[in-house]
């Protein structure tokens, strides 16, 4: 009888125990989550701030606006090339270093 | 997991045990004083000394105190917290958070961000005078008396004040340290490109729900997440058809034209005719997607898509493209041009008459009237009507933008309706639609429903065959000789390299009792590169003054051509068409 008692006691203590530091485990790891979980938000949300930003900043009428200040226009039909004509370029910057 | 199961069984043992013991107890207790002799248990323990009873009672009670906290610990270990803050935020509103929007090469047209939204809570607000004149300070806007009259209600637990602030303005709120108030993160729609595409991009409201445009095909068609708290959406975003840089070009040389032209406002469309995907569309006066309140008055109507205009000339188009699908002519047919038309009370004459019969193609590149009415007359209603229906014309037509504006149809049809609608007036339509009826001339035949979500590479449109290939090779011939031709109305939409064809029209705006003379629409509907044609441009000028440029003139080849030039020349290579036989100016 003495024995069982004893046992039945030490089982209790030591569940309880096992139950307390579980439940403080979990908490911890909960906060733990937790902060992660806030963390991946935050960085989430800089994401689509920096990235409606930089499509704000390289918007076309910002860039138009800057490239006209620097002297620049849209391009002339005469400014354009085809694939075939590279060569024949190739060979009139020849002719003209030659000379 | 595991392990708490295993020591909620053992709890549950354990409680087991203490009740059995318990009842145990109880029968014991309760039948020893009077000992009946039926009773077996009761006379088994009455058998039992008082220190056994004792040491029973002993190890039931510390048992049950154990159990009791051990039941307490697994109770709330398992109860969670979430539940709370359920219940907290279950007054508040919900938003939306909404996919991006992205331009057809990936570039950002809307996207949702962080900002927070200031709201009180009457019950804590110790002193709403003092709140009502401090946020003033920083918000100048701020309805006063409302705010007091909310504030008052200390049965309400949650006042918006503000949504969607800047940081810093919320960081001055912040510093002004009132209590009672507070900030809650909530999601707003941004638009990186500001007014760029506005009246497409449409606009949301507070809660972040599409009110108009796109936004509202991604609210019905794509759907969007209630959500409680910030929380980016992780949809897919919507690609749609527009071209960042071909929507700028093109709002750009509007801003020019209305400039120079002095217009009251200007309107154009860039359209890919073998799918009819919209790379641009754009009206001016411009709309802010971010103030949708700002844009209800009808100067800021989308003129691509919700207005609807007698385009005058350009119609000649549809008129010629009958005539010669239909075989009532053929480019070289000759037509007596030189007698005005009587059409009931009014008189159709041409603007500069010829003086000489013309061909039909001569009635395209001089915009005659009297050529296109004699045209008409000889298709007769049935078949004009039909013409128009087949192209789509005449009934109303839908994008994801929303409804296109219902085309304003003639009650009859009578000789009178026959010939003015044959020249572009009396009939009138939405330049959209009319851009699509035109894109199914030019493409050989093929039916396209403007659309702006850009299509799967895949998806090639039905050949339905409205008009024939040679039809549609005719017309692009005609377009071009409107172009190159020296007296052709459409000399100086001309850019070298890029084959560019296309037809004025110049239309008297109507009026109440008539047509106002000065108040004209220019427009210019040109088609490049005109050997296989590809893209669409639509370019409608409203109102234009003549200046010195254009020699005092208001017609569409003084104004609206030369846009077009400038557009084309400056979107054909963006949209990756390669200039031909260009002569070395160097």
């Amino acid at each position: 009888m003495r024995i069982l008692n004893l046992a039945a006691f030490c089982f209790a203590v030591t569940s309880a125990l096992l139950l307390y530091s579980l439940n403080y485990e979990t908490r911890r790891l909960e906060a733990h989550v937790q902060a992660q979980e806030r963390a991946a938000d935050k960085a989430r949300s800089d994401i689509a701030i920096l990235k409606a930003e930089r499509s704000h900043l390289s918007r076309p009428d910002r860039i138009d606006a800057l490239a006209r200040q620097l002297g620049l226009t849209p391009p002339r039909p005469d400014q354009i090339l085809g694939a075939s004509e590279l060569s024949s370029l190739d060979g009139k910057r020849r002719i003209a270093e030659g000379q | 997991m595991a392990s708490r199961m295993a020591s909620n069984m053992a709890s549950n043992v354990a409680s087991d045990m203490a009740n059995d013991m318990a009842n145990t107890m109880d029968g014991g207790i309760s039948v020893a004083p009077a000992l009946p002799p039926q009773n077996r248990i009761g006379q088994q323990s009455g058998q039992w000394s008082r220190a056994a009873i004792a040491n029973v009672l002993l190890f039931a009670g510390v048992i049950a105190a154990f159990g009791t906290v051990a039941g307490q610990l697994l109770s709330l270990g398992l109860t969670t917290r979430p539940q709370i803050a359920l219940a907290l935020s279950e007054p508040m509103a919900t938003s939306f958070s909404r996919p991006d929007i992205i331009d057809r090469n990936g570039r950002l047209l809307a996207t949702d961000v962080e900002a927070p939204s200031l709201f009180a809570d009457p019950a804590i607000v110790l002193d709403r005078d003092e709140i009502v004149e401090k946020l003033v300070t920083v918000l100048p806007d701020l309805d006063q008396d409302d705010l007091r009259r909310a504030l008052s209600d200390k049965t309400r637990r949650f006042v918006w004040i503000r949504r969607g602030l800047s940081p810093l303005v919320a960081q001055r709120i912040h510093d002004l340290g009132l209590p009672g108030l507070s900030f809650r993160k909530e999601l707003r729609r941004a638009y990186p490109a500001g007014e760029l595409a506005g009246h497409v991009i449409g606009s949301v409201n507070v809660d972040n729900k599409g009110t108009s445009g796109l936004e509202k095909y991604i609210d019905d068609q794509r759907g969007v997440d209630a959500v409680h708290a910030a929380q980016v959406s992780n949809r897919a975003p919507v690609r749609v058809s527009l071209d960042l840089g071909v929507q700028h070009a093109l709002e750009d040389e509007l801003d020019t034209a209305v400039r120079r032209y002095h217009t009251k406002g200007a309107a154009g469309l860039v359209l890919d005719i073998r799918n009819g995907e919209i790379l641009a569309s754009a009206s001016l006066p411009r709309v802010d997607p971010l103030y949708p309140s700002s844009n209800t008055d009808p100067e800021h109507l989308d003129k691509i898509a919700s207005g609807t205009y007698e385009l005058g000339s350009v119609l000649k188009i549809l008129t010629v493209g009958m005539a010669l699908d239909e075989g009532i002519a053929k480019t070289r047919s000759i037509f007596d041009v030189r007698e005005p038309l009587q059409a009931g009370r009014f008189t159709i004459s041409d603007l500069h008459p010829a003086g000489r019969p013309l061909s039909v193609a001569e009635i395209f590149t001089h915009s005659s009237n009297v050529g296109a009415g004699l045209l008409a007359l000889q298709a007769g209603p049935e078949r004009t009507q039909a013409f128009l229906r087949k192209l789509g014309l005449l009934d109303p037509m839908k994008t994801e933008a929303g409804a296109v504006s219902p085309p304003q149809v003639p009650q009859r049809w009578e000789r009178a309706e026959l010939i003015t609608v044959s020249f572009g007036h009396g009939l009138a339509v939405a330049p959209m639609q009319f851009a699509a009826a035109c894109a199914a001339l030019l493409n050989g035949g093929s039916q396209i429903v403007p659309t702006f979500l850009k299509a799967q590479p895949q998806s090639e449109p039905e050949r339905i065959g409205l008009v024939t290939a040679e039809t549609s090779r005719e017309m692009a011939k005609l377009f071009r000789l409107n172009v190159l031709d020296a007296d052709g109305t459409g000399k100086r939409a001309d850019v070298p390299g890029y084959r560019v064809g296309g037809k004025t029209g110049t239309a008297e705006r109507a009026d109440r009792g008539g047509y106002e003379v000065k108040a004209v629409i220019s427009s210019f509907l040109a088609a490049f590169p005109m050997d296989d044609p590809r893209y669409l441009t639509f370019v409608l000028l409203f109102e234009p003054k003549g200046v010195a440029e254009t020699g005092g003139q208001r017609t569409a080849s003084t104004n609206a051509a030369p846009v077009t030039g400038r557009l084309i020349g400056r979107i054909a290579a963006q949209l990756g068409v390669a200039p031909l036989n260009i002569v070395e100016t160097q």
